[in-house]
């Protein structure tokens, strides 16, 4: 963390108003959690009666019945083959193009790199119309190649830019010498490149992961199977509509945040550096 | 934490090439020369450029690049996505622009960046600069903690949110215990001005940690020194923070800024699933308005032609970012 000069005695007109807010936020943001968590404990009739009380006893029947009724199982499945490849081919093949593009000095290279980075400015709906008709005109919609496509398509141009401005970093000496000893830029790449891009890579794999996990509206346009459905998708399917049944509604909703929960106890530092290099003058 | 990008590739390549394979780097004082002559150097040099570049282009062109140029064409037309699409020239545009219900969302668009850019920013550059200056404890929790909504998905976010927020909700009770009078219900989805407040708080509580760690890792790129002798010459924590941190800061505001607009743009997830847009069309923003009317009322003409507009006001914002950026790097230098 910060060096330790920086810790010095603040005076109290700093140090009220600063635990102030940050007690605040922090119970704004957790007070929410914490109660959708316990609350899918409680039958209906239990949260409606009185909404912020604890429940009677630590009974799954929710969760059961919700994950039973509401297909969470297959959705979850999905959602982990969609996560899956989309993150292990989109950090693959940004990962080459990066080194492509930071270490071959073809001219050409400024040109795509600027192409990707332009992929930065473009949202998912400006070409949903379009990715749609495609799609159905293709006989890809409906299948799990086709929304796996856009998933790697939309992840590509900020973890494109991860990898390049990292690769661009490491010395040219490392290539150079594999180049004297007569490996071709394909083993330099596979040997020396991504071994080297450790750090960026775990970087890259979270930060698709998270969005990949999380993406919703490929899913809901491109397919119509239900059996295609991604977990995010499936609960909106099955909870947005259940208000006639909270507690069902909140386990659905606890099961489809608490993958991610988990992830990010271990992995938040990495996942803060992620989303942090975004900003990063670049 | 968050060392940035560029750090830790100096940190990971300094010497000890431990992770190379023995044998893979020789450097023998006198090198053999390469057995290859200079022209299949190049050929399979170029070779592997193409190899390693395809994938990424070839994917990104089909799915983003392609389907923008085949959009402009389709936003000329009328269609119902079946038989031809008819050539309607501006017609769709015009239809858009004087639709009161796009005009509508087009605010509420104008209020989601608004909130994250005044919003988000200032309140997450506060919660950064408490925690950089170390002004509480455990500060690290408290970081943790705020950065959490990130993870969790918009669809959860947006039913858990909407669920507070219904009559019946958490809200309505809260309000009711404080006030202690039981027939209030919380009404405002049912103010056509007002519906979005509520989705406005909800995209603040999401993403306002996003800003925050981002502040953060900046923050701590400053070399301490500079506050150290800032201090020295007796300048106040006001000084400090506007004569020093800020003006330092400037380009990242800037960045965070592209990144807000181009994230508020994208808002879809969250309000679909919270209001569907509704009631009445109070809550809708461009996006939704896009998707409605081209998968519920079949009019893929005018869902492109919305989709075009979605694209030009993105890079419209962000050129004013832009410009706003120059005017204050230049004051500040």
């Amino acid at each position: 963390m910060s060096e330790g000069s920086l810790v010095r005695k603040h005076s109290l007109a700093w140090t009220v108003p600063a635990y102030t807010i940050m007690v605040v936020y922090t119970v704004l943001t957790l007070g929410p959690l914490i109660w959708l968590f316990y609350s899918s404990f409680k039958p209906h009739p239990e949260i409606v009666r009185n909404i912020f009380s604890l429940p009677k006893s630590l009974d799954f029947t929710n969760y059961e019945v919700a994950w039973v009724r509401g297909n969470l199982g297959i959705y979850f499945v999905n959602s982990v083959i969609y996560t899956s490849i989309a993150t292990a081919l989109t950090t693959l093949f940004a990962l080459s193009a990066g080194y492509a593009l930071a270490k071959f000095g073809y001219k050409i290279a400024a040109v795509v790199y600027a192409f990707f980075i332009m992929g930065l400015l473009v949202t998912p709906h400006s070409v949903l119309v379009p990715l749609f008709v495609l799609e159905t005109s293709t006989n890809i919609d409906n299948t799990r190649l086709g929304v796996i496509l856009p998933y790697i398509a939309f992840g590509l141009p900020f973890l494109v830019y991860l990898a390049t401005s990292y690769i661009r970093g490491i010395p040219d000496e490392l290539e150079q010498a594999a180049l004297c000893d007569g490996a071709d830029h394909l083993q330099i790449f596979w040997r020396i490149i991504a071994p080297v891009a450790k750090p960026v890579t775990a970087t890259m794999i979270i930060f698709s992961f998270i969005n990949n996990w999380n993406e919703f509206v490929f899913v809901f346009v491109l397919t119509s199977d239900k059996m295609l459905r991604s977990l995010p998708v499936g609960i909106n399917a099955f909870a947005a509509g259940l208000t006639r049944n909270y507690g069902l509604q909140f386990a659905a909703l606890v099961i489809g945040t608490f993958p991610m929960i988990i992830f990010y106890i271990f992995f938040h530092e990495q996942i803060a550096r992620g989303f942090a290099a975004g900003a990063v003058k670049g | 934490m968050s060392l940035p990008v560029s750090e830790i590739v100096r940190d990971e390549t300094r010497p000890g090439r431990s992770f190379l394979r023995p044998g893979a780097v020789t450097r023998k004082p006198s090198r053999q020369p390469s057995q290859k002559s200079g022209m299949t150097m190049g050929a399979s040099k170029r070779k592997s450029f193409l190899i390693l570049l395809a994938p990424a282009v070839l994917i990104y062109a089909a799915i983003i690049i392609f389907p923008i140029i085949f959009n402009t064409g389709l936003s000329l037309t009328k269609w119902s996505g079946f038989g031809e699409p008819k050539w309607v020239g501006f017609g769709q545009y015009a239809k858009i622009l004087t639709d009161p219900v796009f005009l509508h969302g087009l605010r509420n668009n104008f209020l989601v960046v608004g909130v994250s850019v005044f919003g988000q920013i200032p309140v997450g550059f506060v919660l950064a600069y408490i925690i950089y200056r170390r002004m509480v404890e455990t500060e690290r929790f408290f970081e943790v903690m705020i950065f959490l909504p990130i993870t969790i998905s918009p669809v959860v976010v947006a039913i858990l949110w909407n669920q507070i927020f219904s009559t019946s909700g958490v809200f309505t009770q809260l309000v009711r215990v404080i006030r202690d009078d039981p027939r209030y219900v919380f009404s405002i989805f049912e103010n056509k001005q007002f519906a979005i407040v509520p989705i406005l708080f909800v995209i603040l509580w999401m993403y306002t940690g996003l800003y925050m760690v981002i502040f953060i890792a900046n923050l701590q790129k400053i070399d301490p020194e500079v506050l150290e002798s800032a201090k020295m010459d007796g300048a106040s924590e006001w000084q400090i923070l506007f004569r020093i941190i800020i003006p330092l800061m400037v380009n990242i505001i800037f960045t965070t800024s592209v990144f807000a607009i181009t994230g508020s743009l994208k808002s879809f997830d969250l309000i679909f699933v919270f209001t569907g847009g509704g009631p009445a069309h109070y809550t809708e923003v461009v996006s939704i308005y896009m998707y409605l009317n081209t998968f519920r009322y079949y009019n893929y003409g005018l869902g492109a032609a919305v989709s075009m507009i979605i694209i030009v006001l993105s890079v419209g914002l962000i050129y004013m970012a832009l410009g706003v950026y120059r005017y204050f790097a230049s004051r500040y230098e």
